[in-house]
């Protein structure tokens, strides 16, 4: 899932202050914890309160879109509702907005989330951690199913670097290291043997900007 | 034994100079709370465990339990107004757990009128107004219960439902016919609507009981059985697509709605878990304050909050239980957690202090009379 934080209020206040009429865009896809209608109706509530104390009267239309970053989707849903809206605030992922900034070119679009990472959550620990660098070079195989590309804080491809201490990170100590980690795993499935094999240096150019399907 | 040395007034006292300890009240309380001591053959109440649930006031041979809620004299004083009020001969007594509204009870029992009595497990209801209601000139009791395992202090359902059995075979003696008294279960549970839900899996999370599972392909399915009508997965549902029945969301609205209208300020609204606080029988008149009562404090909605602060509620405190009192599976804490966050993001357009989340127990009355004090006073 990719991972958001919701932005301070007063950022967002800034944003849209120039505006009376604006559309919030949740987005039921992949952002954890899922920013849909209630996410959109709460902002809405809440920056309408604001905007009372501040003396000026918002007009909100509060929706979602079951994946943002689908532009099809995102124009057959939003068009018909986009109507007087002057403004747009998305609670989708950086792409999400990109995509309505794409769909909808006259319409300024803000974002009310800052995109982290790919990622998953640890939902007892409340805690939510990158997993997925997106390096286009899944090397996962070879590694217990523990990604050193993006776990490891130094990145590194070929085992622990010696700065590892008790199982965690010299970067930061209250982080697993990551090839600790992959050690442990690999050796519960007696596979320790896939450390040793040479691998070639990682292929930068795989990671790209555009893939035609 | 410190936490009640600091109240001046708890709910249940034992009279020990009539007890016979002849142990009934401690094998029936669900909490441990009164036990016997070993060495010296008495029974004793360890007050901070007690959930107030009044199984041993109206169990007890000898009466030796006092209580401060719903106890006869005022059980009595309500049924003797409430029959002028509501002009009917029909009593229906009600679980606050599982008691649908009007028109609900109405079509369970099939009745159109009736004295409504609601109160927090039916288990407390001493056998004396069973017969002070036939007195009355009541012809009809009706008892609404929640199912067996679904009761909220396990055991009060289903020693009600013994009991009932008892009375009517001696009320049938007494000419009172077979079924003076009805007994029907009853629980509010989750309702889903397929068509909103976006497959998240947030309930399945949330869901104190697992009644929540998710399949793929298949969506969203709830176990009803094992559902047991905390409301926390409706609070916290990203896509709204879930009701609890009786809570529905409109409904909260529309109470939301009048209050605001009705109340002066300062306007403080309280949302209460009904385990928490037993709303008094005599109404609660007060200008400033108005309560609405929730199954928990789970059912507390972000949503309801900031309308009641949109419609000029100046203050909302939410009084739930604490986490190891919590009815519901220590669901308590999660919406606790959920109202910081809420809190938090008021703090940043300056409404930090218009929000606020206590845990009280009605084993200690007096601490949501505190705590609305200092509330008011900010």
């Amino acid at each position: 899932m990719i991972v958001t934080t919701q932005k301070p209020l007063d950022e967002v206040l800034d944003f849209i202050s120039p505006y009376t009429s604006i559309l919030i865009a949740g987005c039921d896809g992949c952002t954890q914890p899922p920013r849909g209608l209630r996410e959109a109706k709460t902002l809405s509530q809440l920056l309408e309160l604001a905007g009372k104390l501040r003396h000026k009267d918002f007009n909100f239309k509060a929706t979602t879109v079951a994946k943002q970053c689908d532009n099809y989707l995102a124009a057959s849903i939003l068009k018909p509702q986009i109507n007087d809206a002057e403004a747009a605030l998305s609670l989708a992922c950086g792409i999400g907005v990109q995509t309505l900034a794409e769909v909808f070119p006259e319409l300024p679009v803000f974002p009310a989330q800052n995109t982290h990472f790919m990622g998953a959550e640890e939902r007892e620990a409340g805690a939510l951690e990158e997993r997925c660098a997106g390096c286009g070079d899944c090397l996962l195989a070879l590694t217990g199913g523990i990604c050193p590309v993006a776990r490891c804080s130094k990145g590194l491809l070929s085992g622990a670097c010696g700065g590892s201490k008790e199982g965690k990170c010299e970067l930061s100590p209250d982080r697993d290291c990551a090839w600790c980690l992959i050690y442990e795993q690999l050796k519960k499935q007696d596979k320790l043997h896939l450390l040793k094999e040479s691998r070639p240096p990682r292929d930068y150019q795989l990671s790209g900007w555009r893939i035609t399907t | 034994m410190s936490e009640s040395a600091t109240h001046d007034v708890v709910a249940v006292k034992q009279n020990e100079d009539y007890c016979s300890s002849c142990s009934i009240c401690s094998s029936l309380c669900p909490y441990e709370a009164l036990k016997k001591d070993t060495e010296t053959g008495k029974i004793v109440l360890d007050i901070a465990k007690c959930q107030v649930c009044g199984l041993c006031y109206s169990n007890c041979p000898a009466k030796v339990i006092d209580i401060l809620y719903y106890d006869l004299d005022s059980l009595i004083k309500y049924l003797e107004r409430a029959k002028q009020e509501y002009a009917s001969d029909t009593l229906v007594i009600m679980c606050r757990g599982s008691a649908p509204d009007i028109t609900g009870v109405e079509k369970l029992f099939g009745i159109s009128k009736f004295i409504p009595l609601l109160v927090p497990c039916v288990g407390r209801i001493p056998d004396e107004i069973y017969f002070n209601a036939l007195l009355m000139g009541i012809k009809k009791i009706n008892i609404l219960a929640c199912d067996e395992d679904y009761c909220r202090y396990e055991r009060g359902s289903s020693v009600t439902g013994r009991k009932i059995i008892a009375l009517n075979l001696l009320l049938d003696q007494l000419g009172y016919g077979q079924e003076a008294i009805t007994l029907k279960r009853h629980s509010l549970k989750v309702q889903v609507d397929a068509n909103l839900c976006i497959a998240c899996g947030n309930c399945v999370f949330y869901c104190p009981y697992d009644a929540a599972k998710l399949e793929s392909p298949g969506g969203i399915n709830f176990d009803l059985a094992a559902c047991r009508g905390c409301g926390l997965c409706v609070a916290m549902c990203p896509a709204i697509a879930l009701e609890l029945e009786n809570w529905e969301k409109e409904r909260i609205s529309l109470v939301i709605n009048q209050l605001s209208s009705e109340m002066k300020p300062p306007k403080i609204l309280v949302f209460r878990c009904q385990w928490a606080v037993f709303p008094s029988l005599n109404g609660e008149p007060s200008p400033n304050v108005c309560f609405i009562d929730l199954p928990c404090a789970a059912r507390v909605d972000k949503f309801h909050i900031l309308e009641a602060l949109q419609k000029g509620i100046d203050g909302v405190l939410i009084a739930a239980c604490s986490e190891d009192d919590c009815k519901q599976e220590r669901a308590s804490g999660k919406a606790q957690h959920s109202i910081a966050a809420l809190s938090e993001r008021l703090g940043q357009i300056g409404l930090q202090d218009r929000l606020h989340f206590c845990t009280v127990s009605p084993r200690y009355p007096e601490e949501l009379d505190n705590e609305l004090a200092q509330f008011s006073q900010k």
